[in-house]
């Protein structure tokens, strides 16, 4: 700075510093009436590119939100028809254990029956559970139309086996609800392994009272008859009529070969005899239909009264699987609620970082702002009162007269 | 005694002309542009007598004009450097408030867009769902109008203001000229004494024009200046001033540059050759408008194909395999205004991870074609032969070329610079949108393994075969036979890669089980396809796929926003240095209107004091005349 200032110059610098004090007030305001200290990318590059990341993915954080909420609520409506399918199903075995009692009489039998007709019609409704919304639980992916129906043939599935994923964070997508096909339908019948079965023309009184997997080593998953001669002897042929077990046949003795353990009372007539095969999957409608065949037959013979023992051993049999199979789906929910609570916290402690995160990046201090204002308001003050002070005296004043 | 009358007249002329120089400075104090003026006093040479010189008084030697002409070339330099920066920095702070605003950037309605998808995907036959999807697509393809269509406002302001601007720069350099021309009239006519007025006023036109084009001066021995553009194209010689012009980009008609008109035609001035405000202009166009639009569009470009192809690979309500989403951009393609052959380029979007940011000239020599970057002049790797069944493959695009193009023929290719204004939303049915995967699987029921089916996901959408039905047969423990054929090893968990799709089996298979897959059905809830669509916002797609689109945008606001920072900090720095020179102008050449009410009184007092001289001068010859009459 030289020793000389033109009067220009001072009038030109003093505005200079005025219109600098005002445009930093100008901003000071903007900032606070905004509560943003980035009123424009320029103001901070690196910090407004991060912006629109950490927008972006606070933005997919509540739509995630929504999603949880969206699929916990089908989870829970798919838990609570899980829930009155196995009450159901348990009643179903307390009325099978009843009706299986050689005390019921016929009239009291029926009584059962109608009960477990009832209980049947409940199941396929729970089967077809709808999700308040227009959709059906159970249906796979297509689920705008129920997907249980009643024929001729018993329960016939229409959804497909498709379970879609919904995404409930960036990196966690749980299952939605299970086709109606894996719940009520893929269910092994039998003890879960194999199933021993009365053929449909004995004559004899013989009856099945035990059937286990004694030695799961030697279970090759072939298919087995055992036939009695009535003279008090067994044979047991595979599938291509070889004789791989043979012998005397005591009641309430296990016979045992392949690995599976049977237990046989009552006499047999001879040629009757009893299939053992892998078990087939069964679903839990032909279980209760069976079981109500099998309550609803006749037994005044003792080839019927058989029969009808052996049908509830049978049903009674796939009925606890059925049961099992409905408990396992259920935890299955269960752990996916779960899963849904845990990244719900998950999610919320991301939002907070991120948030935390944007405020610092974006929000203003109120305090800093609002003392940088003041101060600049000061300046701006100082710089006015100085430039009149400095503008009221000239030369020319003191040449008058 | 007429000596003394002589030195006292002299005296009363000298400080007469020292009051009226002051008197003048007084006046101009508010005059911009003008430099206060000195008196050069001097004594006049004395008269030899013989007891030695007797001083005959005081003479004016010269009226000077205050001026540091360094200070003056430096302050013409820095308004060039001022209004080129201030200019950039106005005009990429409009760009930066439009594009970092969230009411009007892109990043809000993408993320939303991409928000419905997944809305779509937790809620697949919801028509809601569906058509806040498709709603959403179009508030996107609306805002990328919206930008581009300020871009391209923004441009189009460029070219307004240049030619404005030439009018402006025409102007000031005829007077200048005619400036030159009177100094050196009266510098010659006034024998060397400078016409300080003049100058000033040159000067002060200088500065004007240097604010507006950014100039560089040499002194003529005459007192004349030479104007020149930074890059060394004449404006002014002496008396002469040449006509700026604006002349058409000679690949794209509508985009002007500037030219200096010439008896053989407009020769161009270079942009990087231009600076102050026009030069401002024209880098916001190179720096800010050209990037952006590119960016910008290269975003749609990349949405609208990977949307499509994501549609293509689902199924949509009707059972249907899916349309395309989005209109999908195509590149720019101009023919230089001198081609001489009649060929023709044609150009399409192939590869959105290879395509840049930058603009590229396609070349013929007469037999081969070459690509370059318009902007630094790299040759560009191509392949293919430029025909419909192999073009050729450049920077993301593939090219093809008919017709016949002439040796020295050159093309303008702009891959995505107008595809944000191209895009458009192709679909309207909510129903036609794909959510669900092309395929399926089920399990057989008679099935007595526990196997069962993966997530499906595509591979290749174009598989002719991709929605055929298909069965896969274990004929053993661990081998299955696909539709009755081939025997192949199964591993729980490796996927199994048929007809376009994939898919992993997981568990133990038990021999004779069956799994079909068959295409989907009409009406189906299935969310795969719409999943992947939903997390295509954060799927690796530009950059070699190093860049997600919300990272594109993310980098967009940044650049853009980065751009107009440097302008500003530039800016400011800029215009500290004007100041600084200003004020050191101001005190070298400004008038302090107390120096001067100083320098009055002085002069005044000499005056005065001379005046008293004169006095007795004309006292003392009366006192001889009364003595002589006596």
């Amino acid at each position: 700075m030289s020793d000389r200032v033109s009067t220009v110059g001072m009038y030109s610098q003093a505005l200079t510093a005025m219109l600098a004090r005002q445009a930093d007030v100008a901003r000071a305001q903007l900032q606070l009436s905004s509560n943003s200290k980035l009123l424009s990318a320029a103001d901070d590059p690196v910090g407004a590119g991060m912006a629109v990341m950490l927008d972006r993915a606070s933005a997919e954080l509540d739509r995630y939100q929504t999603n949880a909420g969206s699929v916990g609520n089908r989870l829970n409506l798919e838990e609570t028809a899980l829930a009155s399918a196995g009450d159901r199903l348990t009643r179903i075995r307390e009325l099978a254990v009843q009706a299986s009692n050689d005390t019921q009489s016929t009239s009291s039998r029926n009584a059962i029956v109608d009960e477990l007709k009832q209980i049947y019609q409940g199941l396929i409704a729970d089967a077809n559970s709808g999700d308040g919304s227009g959709h059906y639980l159970f249906a796979g992916s297509q689920d705008a139309s129920a997907p249980f129906a009643q024929g001729a043939g018993g329960v016939t599935y229409s959804g497909d086996q498709v379970q879609r994923r919904v995404d409930i964070s960036s990196s966690v997508a749980v299952d939605d609800t299970d086709p109606g096909s894996e719940v009520f339908q893929r269910i092994r019948s039998g003890n879960g392994t194999f199933a021993a079965r009365a053929a449909a023309g004995n004559t004899g009184s013989l009856v099945l009272t035990a059937s286990s997997l004694a030695n799961p080593a030697t279970w090759t998953g072939g298919s087995y008859n055992v036939t009695f001669d009535g003279a008090g002897n067994y044979q047991v042929t595979d599938a291509s009529s070889t004789v791989v077990a043979s012998g005397a046949y005591t009641p309430g003795t296990a016979i045992q070969f392949a690995g599976t353990s049977l237990t046989f009372d009552g006499a047999p007539a001879a040629g009757d005899s009893f299939s053992v095969k892998p078990a087939p999957n069964q679903d839990v409608f032909a279980t209760v239909k069976n079981l109500i065949d099998a309550a609803s037959a006749p037994n005044s013979t003792a080839a019927q009264k058989a029969a009808q023992r052996n049908g509830f051993y049978a049903a009674l049999e796939d009925l606890d699987q059925a049961q099992t199979h409905l408990i396992d789906v259920r935890a299955g929910v269960g752990a996916r609620l779960n899963t849904l609570d845990t990244t719900a916290t998950e999610r919320d402690a991301q939002s907070v970082t991120l948030k935390t995160t944007l405020s610092g990046l974006r929000d203003l201090d109120y305090t800093e702002a609002a003392s940088r204002l003041s101060l600049q308001m000061t300046a701006l003050q100082a710089a006015q009162q100085t430039f009149q002070k400095v503008h009221s005296s000239s030369l020319f004043d003191f040449l008058r007269g | 005694m007429s000596d003394i009358l002589s030195t006292g007249t002299s005296a009363l002329l000298a400080f007469q002309r020292a009051l009226a120089t002051i008197g003048n400075n007084v006046a101009n104090v508010n005059t911009p542009g003008y430099s206060r003026q000195r008196v050069d006093l001097s004594s006049r040479p004395g008269q030899q007598y013989g007891f030695g010189f007797i001083g005959s008084g005081v003479q004016v030697t010269n009226v000077e004009r205050v001026v540091d002409t360094i200070l003056t070339g430096r302050a013409l330099q820095s308004a060039g450097e001022l209004g080129r920066l201030s200019q950039l920095s106005t005009l990429a702070g409009n760009v930066d408030q439009v594009f970092s605003n969230a009411a009007t950037g892109i990043a809000q309605p993408m993320s939303s867009f991409f928000d419905a998808a997944q809305g779509v995907a937790s809620d697949p036959t919801s028509a809601a769902a569906r058509n806040q999807f498709l709603g959403g697509a179009q508030d996107l393809v609306n805002r990328f109008h919206a930008l581009q269509s300020q871009l391209q406002q923004q441009d189009n302001g460029v070219d307004q203001r240049l030619n404005a601007g030439v009018a402006d720069v025409n102007a000031l350099t005829r007077q200048i000229a005619a400036l030159n021309d009177e100094i050196a009239r009266q510098s010659g006519a006034g024998a060397g004494k400078a016409p300080n007025d003049l100058l000033d006023q040159r000067d002060q036109l200088l500065q004007q024009l240097g604010a507006k084009i950014g100039v560089t001066t040499t002194k003529a021995d005459d007192g004349a200046l030479n104007v020149f553009t930074t890059s060394g194209q004449a404006l002014v010689m002496g008396n002469q001033a040449a006509t700026l012009a604006t002349t058409v980009d000679p690949y794209q008609p509508t985009r002007h540059s500037l030219a200096l008109s010439s008896a053989g035609g407009p020769i161009a001035i270079p942009d990087s050759g231009v600076g102050g405000e026009l030069g401002g202009m024209l880098q916001f166009r190179h720096d800010v408008i050209d990037p952006a639009e590119n960016q910008l569009g290269r975003l749609a470009a990349g949405l609208a194909f990977k949307a499509n192809a994501q549609q293509h690979a689902g199924t949509d309500l009707y059972g249907n395999a899916g349309s395309d989403l989005f209109a999908m951009p195509t590149p720019s393609v101009f023919a230089r205004s001198n081609n001489t052959g009649t060929g023709t380029v044609n150009a399409s979007v192939s590869d959105p991870s290879a395509l840049g940011t930058n603009d590229i000239v396609l070349q013929f020599d007469g037999t081969n074609w070459k690509a370059t970057d318009a902007a630094s002049g790299a040759v560009l790797p191509m392949s293919g032969a430029g025909t419909v069944a192999s073009p050729f493959s450049v920077g993301g695009i593939s090219v093809t070329v008919g017709g016949a193009a002439a040796a020295g023929d050159s093309f303008l290719v702009r891959p995505t610079a107008d595809a944000a204004s191209q895009i458009g939303v192709a679909l309207t049915d909510p129903s036609k949108i794909a959510a669900a995967l092309p395929v399926r699987g089920s399990a057989s029921t008679g099935n007595t393994g526990n196997a069962s089916f993966g997530t499906f996901s595509v591979t290749d959408a174009s598989d002719p075969n991709l929605r055929s039905p298909i069965t896969i047969q274990f004929t053993g423990a661990n081998t299955y036979s696909i539709n009755g054929a081939g025997s192949y090893t199964f591993t729980s968990g490796a996927p199994i890669n048929v007809n376009g799709w994939q898919v992993a089996l997981n568990g133990t298979p038990a021999t004779g089980d069956t799994f079909n897959v068959g295409p989907t059905g009409p009406g189906s809830s299935d969310n795969g396809n719409m999943r992947t669509f939903a997390s295509l916002s954060d799927a690796g797609l530009f950059s070699g796929g190093n860049v997600s689109l919300t990272q594109g945008v993310s980098q967009l606001t940044s650049s853009v926003g980065s751009i107009a920072e440097q302008a500003n900090l530039a800016q400011s720095a800029q215009s500290a240095i004007d100041t600084q020179l200003s004020d050191q102008r101001n005190s070298i050449s400004g008038v302090n209107l107390d120096e001067e009410a100083a320098n009055m009184v002085r002069f005044q007092q000499a005056y005065q004091a001379a005046a008293q001289i004169v006095s007795i001068a004309n006292q003392t010859f009366q006192s001889l005349l009364s003595a002589v009459h006596s």
